[in-house]
């Protein structure tokens, strides 16, 4: 464990120097990161300026779902980016062999040659939503709920990374999975409204397929309970744990199917 | 026989990856789709109205909008890719004018977009959202040529961000900047009237809005009569003030080149 982490500071440093090697490319990817979040909250902006709610929801309320979102995924875009670079980058030019005869866990490598600059921006934009949102909202903040939220937007990280983790797998048999990786992410969009206003078939979906559901919706309704989510709530951290453990299995089978191919 | 079978299986699978991103872009807008229109049934759940557009037409403009929204820009991207490769040098030598090239690839892969994604989604579309069509020969008229106008606006847009490809590293950045620049003032998202005042005002000096807006504001109905072509009129302004754009920058760009290339 000390090694590893050593080990990734390592990665880290080396990579940070680069980064700061081209500094207008740094600010133009934290830019159009936070454009992108900025041009989606607006667009509900807007939408609520001609109306009072959506659901039942206000427009801060939703706000802080797609706070919740924005911030978990920063996680899985600062450190974890580099899965979607899996198929071009790693198994096609044949740069996983040269990593499985190293003596370091090949996933692990793979997560750690790469720090997303982009995420960085992704990161401060969750942050202003929930900053936004938080005293809007109609809730008493002690420190159990800040830890409980902390605990959930951690749960909202890991599950994005669980899910990219299990699609960038399938690189392994069809040498490049991005096509499916950037489609099932796309689903993460239905993760910013609240999931009730969907139909029930799209919300089980959600919630037990492709549970990006738990990404926002679940966690935001543990604090606003509007639909009785409360409870079920509660096992978002399980979730990301069930779902984290699902994919390392599924990429340790992808990664000896591979091996064994030889190629 | 082992090796010329793994060749074909390399080749077959690289097909595949192909064939999955065009299934991958279609899966993705039908989600779109379904998202817009649950967001857009929740919305107008507790009122029939909003600023005089109702749930069809609303529904409609929307949809026209993200499918007329695939359709600009494109041609950015390639460019952007033929200047980190430099494959520019090499194109700028050979018995074309590399602009117009550029353009008639990306027009064809425009007509292949059109009869691959946006028609089979116009079919679904229609199917399951009912949607409006326009009430005249003339809306539908003023419709085709207003869209395809302002396809060429954002190509021409489009290639004027490629271009920045020769001065800086992160063509992604830049592409997401773009493409959220457009998404936000192009009315691809939400129909501009129902902007603030001072957003709209700002609006109407830049040229996005005549690449999703005004065409699909004209199918929708949103805008008619005579105010339909005043908003071809400043579609070609637009027009032409970017191409004229495109051909000054695209000079001062080969002459980088030339200097860059000795």
């Amino acid at each position: 464990m000390r090694r590893y982490t050593r080990l990734y500071w390592e990665f880290a440093k080396s990579h940070m120097k680069v980064m700061m090697e081209y500094r207008i490319d740094f600010l133009i990817g934290v830019a159009s990161v936070m454009l992108e979040q900025f041009a989606s909250i607006f667009f509900v902006k807007v939408v609520f300026d001609h109306i009072e709610q959506i659901n039942g929801w206000s427009f801060y309320e939703i706000l802080f779902i797609y706070g919740i979102a924005a911030t978990g995924r920063s996680i899985h875009q600062i450190f974890f980016d580099n899965l979607w670079t899996l198929g071009w980058q790693y198994i096609r030019p044949g740069k996983l062999d040269r990593l499985l005869i190293r003596p370091v866990n090949p996933l692990f490598h793979v997560v750690a040659d790469r720090l997303h600059q982009d995420g960085f921006g992704q990161l401060i934009i969750g942050l202003i939503i929930l900053g936004t949102a938080i005293p809007q909202v109609d809730l008493v903040w002690g420190a159990a709920e800040i830890a409980m939220l902390v605990m959930m937007i951690i749960s909202s990280g890991l599950i994005f990374v669980a899910i990219n983790l299990f699609f960038a797998t399938f690189s392994f048999w069809m040498i490049d999975s991005l096509p499916i990786v950037w489609a099932v992410f796309n689903l993460s969009d239905f993760a910013r409204y609240p999931l009730t206003i969907y139909h029930k078939g799209i919300r089980m979906f959600l919630t037990w397929i492709i549970p990006y559901g738990f990404t926002a919706f679940y966690p935001a309704a543990y604090f606003i309970d509007k639909s009785g989510y409360k409870e079920f709530a509660l096992w978002t951290p399980v979730a990301a744990i069930v779902c984290c453990v699902l994919a390392y299995v599924f990429w340790n089978r992808g990664l000896k199917a591979f091996a064994s191919t030889g190629s | 026989m082992g090796k010329y079978w793994q060749i074909a299986k390399g080749r077959m699978q690289e097909n595949t990856a192909y064939s999955a991103w065009y299934w991958a872009g279609t899966v993705s807008s039908v989600m779109r789709l379904l998202i817009i229109y649950f967001f857009w049934q929740a919305v107008y759940a507790n009122q029939t109205t909003i600023q005089n557009i109702n749930l069809e037409t609303m529904l409609t403009y929307i949809v026209i909008a993200m499918l007329l929204q695939g359709f600009v820009g494109g041609v950015g991207n390639e460019l952007a890719e033929n200047i980190k490769e430099g494959q520019v040098a090499i194109e700028l030598m050979r018995p074309y004018d590399m602009i117009f090239k550029m353009f008639a690839v990306d027009v064809g892969e425009k007509v292949m977009y059109l009869i691959q994604g946006t028609i089979p989604m116009i079919l679904i579309a229609y199917f399951f959202m009912d949607l409006s069509f326009p009430k005249s020969p003339e809306t539908i008229l003023l419709f085709v040529v207003s869209a395809l106008v302002g396809i060429w606006i954002g190509t021409f847009f489009d290639f004027l961000v490629g271009v920045l490809a020769f001065w800086t590293v992160n063509v992604w950045g830049v592409r997401v900047l773009k493409e959220s620049l457009i998404t936000f003032f192009s009315g691809a998202l939400v129909p501009i009237t129902l902007f603030p005042d001072w957003l709209r005002t700002i609006t109407e000096f830049l040229p996005f809005q005549a690449m999703v807006y005004l065409p699909v504001s004209i199918y929708s109905g949103l805008i008619t009569g005579t105010d339909a072509y005043m908003a071809l009129g400043v579609q070609l302004f637009w027009l032409i003030s970017l191409y004229v754009l495109v051909r000054v920058i695209w000079s001062q760009a080969i002459k980088q080149i030339t200097i860059f290339g000795g």
